[in-house]
């Protein structure tokens, strides 16, 4: 690893020159054998994102995003990088060596405001424009290997592999410790350069250790038991990363606009479709702690009260059902019209055993939606 | 050339050990998935001797991935349908006591969401259906898988019978292979029968 770091092109400048960022190389072309080689397979993989199904073409999102990094970056080195917001509820985003950034619709859901969100942005730039993953590359070509011998024998066995070689095909794309402690220190400076307040980077980590504790609690499991970094945890701990970044960020003169409300006016249009992702994904402890803090910001809005009874419908202890009505209820009032909410209140309460108040809402749906694709079997339940 | 020969001849040894699939033929099946649950196929299948949980059988006709028949037979309350590949991150739904019909394909989904990286998927159509004389749901959907990215489209029919799941599905690509088995699995879900 100590290795890889000297060979890097681009040491990080020394501390007191804090604001010079790596030389910049426009168009740049791989150059060795491994690089070439690990450019056509990203190539191949950027073909799949553009055309795939989970990217979120409508609105305006992939522009928003790609104007957040150049905000940060600088027009010069945004100009070549091509954006693809994807629709996975994970908290993700990665950088290609050919300049394709991929952002998941879970980080979009977690940032609390553009600086959050361009704290990661920057980190991935950093590690594209350090080039780190051609440095790592030589050291793992073991996991190809890996990954040929896997497939074969997952045909043989007839075991889908299909799980092991996309977190085997994530790990080329993963960096050392101390590569990504320089991806960070890198990002903090476009974060921090381009006017965002540079506590933020250190912020989204702390979140971040919130849910993941939320999420313990919520499936009955002890908190805090992945700070330290593990031997084969690439990434330095969230702790460690989050107290380094926040002594870094102290260096930076305080204040920087972290942007909100432009941020909360990107993501608007799309926070329905991302909570009712995050509410299926059966982390009840993590989603209520995301509801929070979104509420936090803006209230508990419609959206969001919708959002909180389908967590505890979907929980669906006696109190979670009775919450969960309320919730419908109360996100009703708040001026929610999904066509779902008079069928879903209704079914809360059905459950619940309140049987004539769960009748009265699913009737209201049918009047509502007589055509819907459902009406059969909600009209067998008000049969029963 | 006799090294490959080699190689070829050892796969083929391992993967009869390895897969040992059986054949079944048409006529009455009892104890599907070790259960009360049996069928009366009109046609020949695979099942595959692959478990993916506890009470769970798989048939195909030209692999799992071009087109399945998934039972899952007598689930009982408090448990998932599917075996819990990673308990901890990645924990499935169980099947609930008080659950309504349309809770089934729910099930279904949220449990696809976390066990298959799942990342889209929809309920498109509900309607009540007897299994097996037990007042039950008829469903079908439409989802895709992280890994292969094909869209497939399923359809099921499940019901609740004395505090047990009891569900069987059918999936396959919705290019071509799902509308071209969709008649057999219709008949094969006709002859449902519980002991």
């Amino acid at each position: 690893m100590a290795a890889i770091a000297l060979a890097t092109p681009h040491p990080l400048p020394a501390a007191e020159n804090k604001a010079s960022l790596p030389p910049y190389t426009p168009a740049y072309e791989p150059t060795t054998v491994d690089e070439r080689g690990l450019w056509m397979e990203a190539d191949e993989r950027e073909r799949r994102l553009r055309d795939s199904p989970l990217r979120i073409r409508e609105g305006k999102l992939e522009t928003y995003l790609r104007d957040v990094l150049c905000r940060e970056v600088g027009q010069d080195r945004c100009t070549g990088v091509r954006v693809y917001a994807m629709e996975i509820p994970s908290f993700n985003a990665t950088m290609m060596p050919n300049g394709a950034m991929e952002v998941w619709s879970g980080l979009l859901l977690r940032a609390r405001d553009e600086a959050e969100l361009a704290a990661v942005l920057g980190h991935e730039f950093a590690h594209f424009e350090l080039r780190h993953a051609v440095f790592g590359f030589k050291n793992r070509r073991g996991t190809s290997d890996a990954m040929a011998w896997l497939s074969v024998l997952g045909g043989i066995s007839n075991t889908p592999v299909g799980d092991t070689n996309l977190s085997l095909i994530g790990s080329i794309y993963r960096f050392n410790r101390e590569q990504e402690t320089q991806a960070d220190l890198l990002g903090l400076k476009y974060l921090a350069g381009a006017g965002y307040p540079a506590g933020s980077a250190a912020r989204i980590w702390q979140s971040l250790m919130a849910e993941e504790d939320a999420s313990a609690l919520g499936r009955k499991q002890k908190v805090q038991q992945k700070y330290s970094a593990g031997f084969f945890d690439s990434h330095p701990a969230t702790l460690m990363r989050a107290t380094y970044l926040a002594k870094e960020a102290a260096n930076w003169p305080s204040g920087g606009d972290a942007r909100g409300k432009d941020y909360d006016a990107a993501i608007a249009p799309y926070l329905p479709r991302f909570l009712a992702a995050q509410i299926k994904r059966n982390d009840f402890g993590g989603s209520e702690y995301i509801l929070q803090t979104l509420s936090d910001r803006s209230g508990w809005t419609g959206d969001l009260l919708y959002a909180r009874a389908e967590l505890h419908r979907g929980r669906g202890n006696p109190r979670d059902l009775q919450l969960a009505s309320q919730f419908y209820r109360q996100a009703k009032d708040a001026g929610n019209t999904s066509a779902e909410l008079d069928r879903n209140l209704g079914l809360a309460l059905m459950r619940n055993g309140q049987a004539d108040e769960g009748r009265a809402a699913l009737t209201t749906y049918l009047t509502a939606h007589p055509d819907a694709t459902d009406a059969k079997a909600i009209n067998a339940l008000l049969a029963n | 050339m006799r090294t490959s020969l080699f190689l070829f001849a050892a796969a083929t040894l391992t993967a009869s050990v390895v897969s040992a699939n059986s054949l079944i033929a048409p006529g009455p099946q009892a104890g599907i998935a070790k259960s009360r649950l049996g069928a009366k196929p009109d046609g020949e299948w695979n099942r595959l001797s692959r478990r993916d949980g506890k009470r769970v059988e798989l048939w195909t006709l030209d692999g799992d991935a071009l087109n399945k028949v998934v039972f899952f037979a007598g689930v009982p309350v408090g448990e998932p349908i599917l075996r819990e590949i990673d308990k901890k991150n990645r924990p499935l739904p169980k099947v609930a006591g008080n659950m309504l019909i349309t809770d089934i394909p729910a099930l279904l989904e949220t449990t696809y969401r976390s066990q298959f990286a799942v990342n889209q998927m929809q309920i498109d159509s509900q309607e009540p259906a007897l299994l097996s004389g037990n007042k039950g749901i008829k469903f079908t959907y439409s989802f895709m898988r992280a890994d292969d990215e094909v869209q497939r489209k399923g359809e099921g029919v499940g019901a609740m019978v004395k505090g047990q799941l009891y569900l069987v599905i059918y999936e396959a690509p919705s290019l071509y292979f799902f509308d071209k088995d969709l008649e057999k699995f219709h008949k094969l879900a006709e002859s449902l029968s519980l002991s």
